[in-house]
């Protein structure tokens, strides 16, 4: 890590007596100086770690633009230029991680998470108690026929006294 | 039996992050994966420090060879400087060093070169391709090359105890 952190700050600092700034190689016409470009942004820098090649200015992330800027000149295809970096330094050299093997389940792990919190929610709304019934207003039809209850028979029956 | 089956997808769940965090927190989360061990060495032309000169990979086919990748603006390169010496002398009957220049430039390097001295062949990687070829991620970074051509392992750490390194050549004198 300091030895990365080293190789970083020495090459941004630049200063004189230590490592040079190399000069970009030519680059290629603009179709696929784009396409450098776009493989680039998705390859992660060897030794700044969280930038891709295209966005980092490390003359090391510049010598591996270089290398993704030979192998196009060559003919290369994408997957043959991300192949090259895998090779290397495993998936981690990938900006994004693949949506293949056990990479898949990061993918599909918050689309799960969302599908088990939505089942949560419709099983809890399932469940919620129904809303309650207007209080029934005795009617006078009501109020006249014998209560069921013999507490409330026996009540009236003071109440009549 | 549903609320079993939410309670053990719950589990189920939380047992999932503890192990994904447990991975996370186990590993360094700034160490660089290195997949190029049991692979062949890739082969590269380049031109010596010394001399006009250049050298190829293919060059020692056959042979064991220990390729120190290194610059002389890197100081655990200067700290290691002597055990490499040293292993180089001792092993120069058995195994092939060399030593690779990168990010760096040729006068800075014929200079240190000049005041330090050193044992072994050094070349010069002018734009980093052979280090990239390599998947070097920092300096120093010695690799481990067996006779038939295959990269046993890397170490990406300077060489302080000559005893350390000894245990690394082992491995490809077998």
């Amino acid at each position: 890590m300091l030895l990365a952190l080293s190789l970083v700050a020495s090459l941004a600092l630049g200063q004189e007596g230590y490592t040079p700034q190399r000069p970009v190689a030519d680059p290629l016409d603009a179709a696929r100086e784009a396409r450098v470009q776009a493989l680039g942004k998705q390859l992660r820098c060897a030794v700044c770690q969280g930038v891709s090649i295209a966005d980092s200015p490390a003359s090391m992330a510049r010598a591996q633009l270089d290398k993704v800027r030979e192998l196009v000149a060559e003919g290369k295809s994408d997957q043959e230029i991300f192949d090259y970096f895998v090779e290397r330094y495993g998936e981690w050299a990938l900006m994004e991680p693949k949506k293949s093997g056990v990479t898949l389940g990061l993918w599909l792990f918050p689309v799960l998470l969302l599908a088990v919190g939505l089942w949560v929610i419709w099983n809890q709304s399932k469940k919620a108690p129904p809303a309650a019934a207007p209080a029934a207003t005795p009617g006078p039809a009501a109020s006249d026929a014998p209560p069921a209850d013999d507490y409330l028979a026996k009540v009236r029956a003071d109440l009549e006294k | 039996m549903k609320k079993q089956l939410a309670v053990g997808s719950a589990l189920a769940v939380i047992a999932l992050v503890i192990y994904i965090m447990a991975k996370g927190f186990g590993n360094d989360p700034h160490a660089v994966p290195f997949l190029l061990s049991g692979k062949p060495a890739p082969n590269f032309t380049i031109k010596r420090l010394d001399n006009d000169a250049t050298v190829s990979l293919a060059d020692f086919k056959g042979k064991p060879i220990v390729i120190n990748f290194w610059a002389t603006w890197c100081g655990p390169c200067q700290t290691e400087h002597p055990v490499l010496d040293w292993a180089a002398k001792k092993y120069a009957n058995q195994a092939v060093f060399l030593g690779i220049v990168f990010e760096d430039n040729e006068q800075n390097t014929k200079r240190f070169l000049q005041q330090n001295g050193w044992s072994f062949v050094q070349l010069f990687d002018p734009k980093s391709t052979v280090a990239v070829d390599y998947g070097v991620s920092g300096v120093p970074e010695t690799y481990f090359i067996d006779r038939n051509g295959i990269i046993n392992h890397k170490v990406a750490a300077p060489f302080v105890d000559p005893r350390e390194f000894v245990a690394h050549m082992q491995t490809i004198l077998q």
